[in-house]
């Protein structure tokens, strides 16, 4: 029931990778301590608490200044380990008195809803003493997770989901009903812990349920024998697939994550509110460029995502939509059974009739996703082709007599993607990386040709294996022409493929261009640099888009 | 001050080199004398004329390379000379066999300390603090991160991970040669007590260990076709090259760990793949390597084997020590 517990915990979490261990864990943890402690770990685990009382960059200093460490001395050391919570930790290892370790047994609430919140009414002197003082009086073991609240870095290995599934397990009761209980504002408190666990199903949680998402599957070359006319194409949008329900006149956005965000997209879920009938769409959310009618990045999707009641301006910033494509229960009645193009019927004829009949225009948050025609798969292919110019992936074939069935079931649905570009460049800079890649250079920038010189034109960090990397980490140590801080320039001698999702102009880079998504895809340890692309090349691929 | 071909010990080709008596410390090519300071794989090397090294590492060398290697061994102090040079294997507590080199040349002292640590081991022989002018140390974990737990926490530590998971095959990844039986040593005074198996490579230093005097738990060696329920909450002893790959396919419901001085950061440690680090080294920490250089008595400092920067800097910021550097 103590901090110490939880650090436990922690550590118990950080050193499993089965699924199933990690739940049997929780849910010791969870039936030994009491509801009070436990709603505060779940309110830690689950990322709720963001709150940062100082910055890594403040713990750092205040470490140096106690223990007159050398700042740079604690920077070097940061490169190595990525995390300052845990720079500090391991700094502080045997450096405080055993014996005057008063706070053993602190609870996490005493600690979370009293002791730390405490420090904000200092001033700086105060809290600085106070944080020395906390140090020495909290055993070595419970340093990091103290020093991860402070600076609000709290993360573990543990998603919402695996806590949803824990509770499920410890209660027998559906994951989908906790998912809705932990949505939202969940505050640590006894209530909230009591009402998470209670046995007693409320209609609305069962009514906001969803079912599983179907999958498309990777396209087959065998499909190209088919006739082109027993199927249902749709562009593939790179947004964030949902399910939107109404069932007795509450609507819950789910994501396929089984995640319930009707709190980021308010304004969907409120004009959705104003349709009569009920019903279940699965569909898509992006933000939209009403003026062209494409959606915008989904770096601009991020943007809402992550923002819990977002503001009203906020919300017209980044206008979303949700473009449904598949109705699969109307008033009640579940429809997945029948066939997808008689679904697509009904989906039709209820879109039309909200349109006439809703009170509130509804066209401006939410459309059905327009289909398209190719003539045969040749054209099927200049289609997917053309998906760059307007936003999306490439295509979505579906078969038209598929019922709605779940997972991903083979020769139902398919995804066709179009190719990415790409680029040979050279290797030109390597950083240090943070986190778990603490300690290896794996950020790297890559360079294209312009007449005789290198000009970088792209960043990557995705991509190699964990060989390669350690490969490269090593290579690169060897090749370091010089250092500025955690960069270093290389000797121009490696030549990496490129691939990127989109390319334009820009005017704050040096190389004049900007690309999208950029990864490596292959260690061309067969090129020269000399045989590295030109920025003539990536223009040409540029006005070959246009 | 001198220029670095004029120091007695200089490097040459990537290894260390005193030209003035044509002889090579822990050289990694064939060279025709070799000073060899342990018998770890990345200390010597296949194929050299004529070895010189300690009585332990000798027999572990011949364990390892064959017997028909010309090896000439001395004991920990006795002092021999080669073209006018003082030199003697001292103990670095790094594994059984581990030295220091010292150099004594027209009254200059230099000490090689070889891979070492300070913590105790009852495998080895203890450190021995060694004076001398200049000192060439490693530096594998200098950064202040690193400080070692008692090596009995880290062996109740695994006694306790094992115990947990009774249903388990726990496999503990350590290198063969050192750590392997140092943790033996260590984990039979702990409060597990169930069976012990150990891969060939492990179980065939363990027999060298017993032969030298060393007085470490007998292990079984593990067979591929064991059956599954004799494994069950038993401990097996693995070197880590065994981690990846199809080997693990041979036991069925396990936990792994890594026992390394690197395990201590956890971004290394999930990295690693391994369900469990546990950090224990057979190299110095870095109060270790600070506690060296000062008890040396060293007016002048070279680090080679690991990132020398940061500890450098803070020798000469701090300790006023003249930290120098020996070429590649």
């Amino acid at each position: 029931m103590s901090l110490k517990k939880f650090s436990e915990l922690f550590g118990d979490l950080d050193s499993i990778n089965s699924t199933n261990n990690k739940i049997e864990v929780l849910n010791n943890y969870f039936s030994s301590n009491d509801p009070i402690d436990n709603s505060w770990a779940i309110y830690l685990l689950t990322g709720k608490n963001n709150k940062r009382f100082i910055s890594g960059r403040y713990l750092k200093n205040l470490f140096s200044k106690i223990y007159e460490y050398p700042q740079w001395l604690i920077d070097t050391c940061y490169l190595k380990v990525g995390d300052s919570a845990e720079v500090i930790t391991l700094l502080l290892k045997n450096k405080t008195n055993s014996r005057k370790k008063k706070l053993s047994d602190i609870s996490l609430n005493e600690l979370l809803s009293e002791t730390i919140p405490a420090l904000s009414k200092l001033n700086e002197e105060e809290k600085n003493l106070e944080i020395k003082n906390l140090w020495e009086k909290l055993p070595e073991d419970n340093h990091l997770i103290f020093n991860k609240i402070l600076i609000g870095t709290f993360r573990v290995g543990v998603s919402i989901g695996l806590i949803t599934k824990s509770i499920s397990k410890l209660i027998n009761i559906e994951e989908e009903i906790i998912s809705h209980r932990l949505m939202g504002d969940f505050k640590p408190s006894i209530d909230s812990y009591e009402f998470l666990i209670s046995k007693n199903i409320n209609l609305q949680e069962l009514n906001s349920k969803p079912f599983p998402f179907l999958l498309a599957n990777t396209i087959e070359d065998k499909i190209f024998k088919n006739s082109i006319n027993d199927f249902q194409f749709e562009w593939k949008y790179d947004g964030i697939r949902m399910q939107l329900i109404k069932r007795l006149g509450n609507v819950s956005l789910w994501t396929r994550g089984q995640e319930l965000v009707n709190e980021s997209f308010p304004e969907l879920v409120e004009k959705m509110s104003h349709i009569k009938d009920d019903f279940v769409l699965d569909g898509e959310l992006l933000v939209w460029n009403f003026k062209e009618q494409i959606a915008f990045d989904f770096s601009l999707l991020q943007k809402r995502i992550n923002r819990k009641s977002p503001t009203r301006s906020i919300q017209i910033k980044y206008p979303i939509i949700f473009i449904a494509y598949d109705l699969l229960e109307i008033n009640g009645r579940d429809i997945r059974e029948i066939k997808l193009e008689k679904r697509r019927i009904e989906l039709e004829k209820y879109f039309s009739k909200w349109q006439i009949k809703t009170e509130n225009n509804i066209s401006d948050i939410f459309k059905i996703c327009d289909l398209i025609f190719p003539k045969d798969w040749p054209d099927a292919l200049i289609y997917k082709e053309k998906s760059r110019e307007n936003n999306t992936e490439g295509l979505i074939i579906k078969k038209k007599t598929s019922i709605y069935s779940s997972g991903r079931k083979k020769g139902i649905w398919w995804k066709y993607k179009v190719d990415p570009m790409q680029l040979d460049a050279v290797l030109i800079y390597a950083k240090g990386g943070s986190g778990r890649r603490a300690g290896l250079y794996t950020d790297y920038s890559f360079a294209l040709w312009k007449d005789k010189e290198l000009i970088k034109f792209a960043s990557a960090y995705s991509g190699l294996t964990n060989i390669e990397i350690k490969e490269l980490d090593k290579w690169i140590r060897k090749n370091t022409i010089e250092k500025f801080g955690p960069v270093r320039s290389l000797k121009p001698e490696m030549v990496f493929e490129i691939s990127f999702e989109k390319i334009q102009i820009s005017k704050r880079h040096k190389s004049g261009i900007a690309v999208r998504f950029p990864r490596i895809t292959k260690w061309r340890k067969d090129k020269k640099i000399n045989d590295a692309d030109s920025l003539e090349n990536a223009y040409k691929l540029m006005k070959k888009k246009s | 001050m001198r220029t670095k071909q004029e120091y007695l010990i200089r490097y040459k080709d990537g290894n260390l080199y005193c030209e003035l008596a044509d002889i090579w410390i822990d050289p990694s090519k064939p060279v025709k004398k070799a000073l060899i300071t342990h018998a770890h794989f990345d200390h010597f090397t296949f194929g050299c004329e004529e070895y010189i090294s300690t009585r332990e590492t000798g027999i572990l060398l011949k364990e390892r390379v064959g017997d028909n290697i010309k090896i000439k061994t001395f004991e920990y102090g006795e002092e021999f000379k080669i073209n006018g040079i003082n030199i003697s294997f001292h103990p670095s507590g790094h594994i059984l066999g581990s030295s220091q080199i010292r150099f004594i040349f027209a009254e200059e002292k230099w000490l090689i300390s070889g891979d070492f640590k300070l913590q105790k081991d009852q495998t080895c022989k203890q450190y021995e603090i060694v004076k001398t002018d200049y000192l060439i140390s490693e530096c594998t974990f200098g950064l202040p991160i690193f400080k070692w737990d008692e090596t009995n926490k880290i062996a109740n530590d695994i006694s306790k991970w094992i115990t947990d998971s009774p249903q388990k095959t726990s496999l503990l990844f350590c290198y063969s040669l050192g750590k392997a039986q140092r943790l033996l040593n260590e984990i039979s005074q702990t409060n597990f007590k169930g069976n012990i198996y150990s891969h060939g490579s492990i179980h065939k230093m363990n027999k060298s260990y017993r032969e030298l005097g060393i007085d470490i738990k007998d292990t079984i060696k593990i067979e591929n076709k064991k059956k599954i329920d004799e494994l069950k909450g038993s401990l097996i002893l693995l070197p880590p090259s065994l981690s990846k790959g199809s080997y693990l396919k041979n036991f069925k419901n396990i936990q792994t760990a890594f026992a390394s001085g690197w395990m201590s950061i956890r971004a290394l440690r999930k990295r690693s793949g391994y369900d469990k680090g546990f950090a224990i080294s057979d190299h110095a920490d870095w109060n270790g390597i600070l506690e060296v250089v000062k008890k040396s008595e060293a007016k002048n400092v070279f680090f080679h084997h690991g990132d020398s920067e940061a500890l450098s800097k803070y020798l000469v910021e701090k300790e006023s020590i003249n930290v120098l550097l020996l070429g590649k």
